[in-house]
């Protein structure tokens, strides 16, 4: 039993190394009005015109407040007020056929609409609301996640 | 849960049925019953696609224009597929839909066979590219080198990078803030015309700006 949660520690370990450094900055905030704060590790900052998103971040809107973020694939996603989300993972790299995009919708209202991984890897994208998994095969939807 | 419900019923006296009944409500109730609702709308370009929706317990397909679903519980299924109503799309998400950022600009620059000298028509596109980044305050810049399938995969990943760092190169000697330039090789991993291994396709071998 030990020696399997070893080799399961090690295969997590060796997952997480492979994956793009956690400096690459993943995309921006396109457009905002209102407040937004971006929650990353232990700092909390606030969220303007071209602040740069890192993998992990949590972008909570305010009221009022709303916000659209674009990814570098080109995937978009707004929030409307009093909204969370968590970029709980995400790799494009077309030279290496690494993609993975998954997302977490905590609360509120959200727009999203597809990017280039949706096209190169379709099994890649996953959006999450608290009870429900959504794949998704290139397109927009809207999500409300009602507190 | 699951396990409570694969035990044999007929094991279960009525008042542990009951019991057990009430817990589940109860949990259910501390839950909050949060509603989830996914509605599926076309994109920029008026294209309509899919998107499955999954609990523990279920799934529904969502492909048509307006189709919806909501969720209450990771343990319920979706709710049967319905059509949203135009009026409560506004209602719900109308300061969501104001707030989209604009469709990024695209532009596609192609070179001279094995160098990185733009071809005639694509220098062209250079003052074209700043003039956009300049009209919509662009935020980012991703200038990427692509290749075809064919030839050695190291020599065609350096070429397009050195394609790329080349167009980066021009725009900032145009004026273009280097901080907002991301570039990228892609090599023959993001084709505009999908091939097989080993064919040659002129239109594959290119560097894209992408402005947002």
């Amino acid at each position: 039993m030990k020696t399997s949660h070893h080799a399961f520690l090690m295969a997590v370990l060796i997952s997480c190394a492979a994956q793009a450094a956690p400096s690459d900055i993943i995309g921006h905030i396109q457009n905002i009005q209102g407040t937004a704060t971006i929650e990353r590790g232990n700092t909390t900052l606030p969220g303007i015109k071209g602040t740069a998103l890192y993998r992990g971040d949590r972008i909570r809107t305010g009221k009022p407040g709303a916000v659209g973020i674009v990814l570098t694939d080109d995937t978009s996603v707004s929030l409307g007020a009093s909204s969370i989300l968590t970029l709980n993972d995400y790799d494009f790299d077309p030279k290496e056929g690494k993609f993975s995009l998954v997302m977490r919708m905590l609360k509120g209202t959200f727009s999203y609409i597809s990017g280039q991984i949706v096209k190169l890897s379709p099994d890649a994208v996953q959006l999450q609301t608290p009870d429900a998994t959504i794949a998704v095969r290139g397109t927009k939807l809207l999500i409300n996640v009602e507190e | 849960m699951n396990r409570f419900i694969s035990t044999p019923p007929s094991r279960l006296s009525g008042a542990t049925v009951l019991g057990l009944a009430l817990l589940w409500l109860f949990l259910m109730m501390l839950s909050g019953c949060a509603k989830q609702a996914v509605i599926l709308m076309p994109d920029r370009d008026g294209h309509v696609g899919k998107a499955e929706v999954s609990t523990t317990k279920g799934k529904q397909t969502l492909d048509k224009e307006g189709d919806t679903t909501s969720v209450i519980s990771k343990n319920f299924s979706p709710s049967s597929v319905t059509t949203a109503k135009p009026a409560d799309i506004q209602k719900t998400f109308g300061e969501v839909l104001a707030i989209e950022p604009p469709p990024a600009e695209t532009f596609t620059l192609f070179f001279e066979t094995g160098t990185t000298d733009l071809t005639a028509e694509s220098s062209e596109k250079i003052a074209a590219i700043i003039q956009s980044c300049q009209q919509r305050g662009a935020i980012s810049v991703s200038v990427s080198g692509h290749t075809d399938a064919t030839g050695s995969d190291q020599l065609n990943d350096q070429l397009a990078r050195d394609r790329a760092e080349q167009v980066k190169k021009l725009l900032v000697e145009q004026g273009l803030n280097p901080d907002l330039i991301t570039v990228s090789s892609h090599g023959k991993g993001n084709p505009a015309y999908p091939t097989p291994e080993g064919v040659a396709e002129p239109r594959n071998r290119r560097v894209v700006v992408i402005i947002h």
